[in-house]
């Protein structure tokens, strides 16, 4: 028998996890073709910081919902207590969404005159959307939940993914506009191919180091979804299509669908097994 | 800070009238719930937004096969290192001037993150009100002189009710002369103070194993993994950001001279 009790979380949580996973990845990776590319990369960051701007909107009210009676979201404004990650959660949502309403007005109306303003508060920025990226993880992690509180990369493997899944969402945004036989589109599939490996082998490490107190995952209800959902076709077959298909783009397109759908079902086996 | 109030446990004197679960239920006004078919005399099967105090009816075969009852009137530990106190995003969970812990209704949100945080499962969500519930040591009670109504019903001194430094040498004494007796299974669980979570201010002196029990025999703080896991973080952060950077970064003019600032 269990002595513990689960939280409860459903859908919505997985949702909020999933959506701030992609703002903070997408926010990032806005943030670096702004810093370190070139002018032909605009598309890349006007497109990532407004989108992060859009998505963090939906998280906050993703959050709301959850609670029941939404009013009840402002008690969570009369506390900050740092070694809490649902209470530094909250607050950080809201700065990092300051930080990209700035980015995002900086980047459509704000000219050349304050680009260096905006690259600069970029990489300020970036620490928040890291941090609504991963702390997701750190919070289920620190739980009396066995398997959530045994899991020691869940941050770090909820960062790896919201990395992946912004570019990915940046590059199908570019690939639908028609832009992807340009420079910035490269890069950011570049940066993806990239992201995933990190999330591969941080993903090889958390099972290592959970050994069979992965089960819940990688065994029983879960398992088809974890290893044919997200290991086969939201992590190595987008691998596979990125590096083999480069010249037909409609599979690099194919390949940012199935790297979001990996990032959604990443979160979601995490949370239903112990929900 | 007051002197730690506490309450002291006694399974061995507990004879299953579960009058503190009934005095639990009358004082906190606790409505009826749905009675859960466990196999044997407990009801409920765990604690629940009802049900603060819960007499646990345990069936352990004894050597010639016969069931013995072990009889534990459970109920939150109120702990000096209290995982839902620290996960509570708002304030609502608060730590008494007595040492004890009690949900301020008014300000609980209802996010459900003490309820995964506890490591005992003793917090529940009240579905009614859309918050969390626990055993409040009845703290309207404390605060006017009375002991709670747990306590103060019980016929056997199973439960007891006083300061944590008078109550824990009553306990160390209590276990010597039982072990005398002969139950050499028998311990106490959450009096040591510098042991698991500082100590429980309701504690409890057992005859077998605590897990016998459904108690966790080491029971964690929660909140031990921010440091560790925050830290693998910002590592991810720096592997994930050197890609990036590699990917973006023009190189040499290969792409073109006119993105260089």
């Amino acid at each position: 028998m269990e002595f513990v009790k689960t939280p409860d979380w459903h859908l919505l949580i997985v949702w909020y996890f999933f959506i701030g996973g992609i703002a903070g990845g997408a926010y990032f990776t806005a943030a670096v073709a702004d810093n370190f590319g070139s002018d032909r990369d605009r598309g890349v960051f006007r497109i990532g910081y407004t989108l992060a701007l859009l998505l963090i909107g939906l998280c906050g009210i993703l959050l709301i919902l959850d609670l029941g009676t939404p009013s009840r979201f402002m008690n969570m404004m009369g506390a900050f207590k740092f070694w809490d990650p649902m209470s530094i959660g909250a607050w950080m949502l809201g700065v990092f969404g300051l930080f990209a309403f700035l980015s995002a007005a900086l980047a459509w109306v704000g000219g050349e005159a304050r680009a260096p303003l905006r690259r600069k508060l970029s990489l300020l920025g970036t620490i928040f959307g890291f941090f609504l990226a991963s702390y997701t993880g750190v919070l289920l992690s620190a739980t009396a939940q066995p398997f959530w509180s045994e899991a020691r990369l869940m941050g770090a493997l909820f960062l790896a993914s919201g990395a992946s899944t912004g570019m990915a969402a940046i590059s199908l945004l570019l690939f639908l506009s028609g832009e992807s036989g340009g420079v910035g589109y490269r890069k950011v599939k570049h940066a993806d191919r990239f992201a995933m490996v990190v999330e591969l082998v941080l993903l090889a490490a958390f099972l290592g180091l959970l050994g069979s107190a992965a089960a819940p995952i990688t065994s029983g209800t879960f398992a088809p979804l974890f290893w044919g959902g997200l290991v086969a076709a939201g992590l190595v077959l987008p691998l596979l299509l990125d590096l083999v298909g480069g010249r037909v783009r409609v599979l690099g397109g194919l390949a940012a669908v199935l790297v979001l759908v990996g990032g959604f079902i990443l979160r979601y086996v995490i949370v239903m097994a112990r929900a | 800070m007051a002197r730690t109030l506490a309450m002291f446990t006694d399974t061995s004197l507990c004879i299953g009238c579960r009058a503190c679960q009934v005095a639990c239920k009358q004082w906190n006004e606790l409505p009826l719930e749905q009675p859960e078919w466990t196999g044997g005399y407990q009801n409920q099967s765990h604690f629940t937004d009802k049900t603060y105090r819960l007499v646990r009816f345990i069936e352990k075969p004894k050597p010639d096969g016969q069931l013995q009852w072990l009889l534990m009137s459970d109920v939150c530990k109120h702990c000096a290192q209290a995982g839902c106190l620290d996960a509570c995003p708002t304030g609502a969970i608060y730590r008494t001037e007595f040492g004890t812990v009690d949900i301020n209704q008014d300000l609980c949100n209802g996010c459900r993150y003490c309820v995964s945080s506890c490591p005992f499962g003793v917090v529940s969500f009240n579905h009614d009100t859309g918050r969390a519930n626990k055993c409040t040591f009845c703290n309207d009670r404390i605060h006017n002189g009375l002991g709670p109504a747990c306590a103060k019903t019980c016929p056997t001194e199973s439960i007891q009710f006083g300061f944590r430094d008078e109550l824990v040498p009553k306990a160390e004494k209590r276990l010597a002369k039982l072990k005398e007796m002969g139950y050499t299974g028998a311990q106490l669980y959450g009096a040591d103070s510098n042991g698991p979570l500082g100590g429980l201010n309701a504690f409890f002196l057992l005859l077998d194993k605590p897990s016998t029990y459904h108690l966790p025999e080491k029971p964690l703080l929660p909140q031990r993994n921010v440091l560790v896991d925050s830290l693998l973080s910002v590592g991810s952060a720096l592997l994930v950001g050197v890609g990036a950077v590699m990917a973006f970064r023009d190189r040499g003019g290969k792409e073109g001279g006119d993105g260089v600032r």
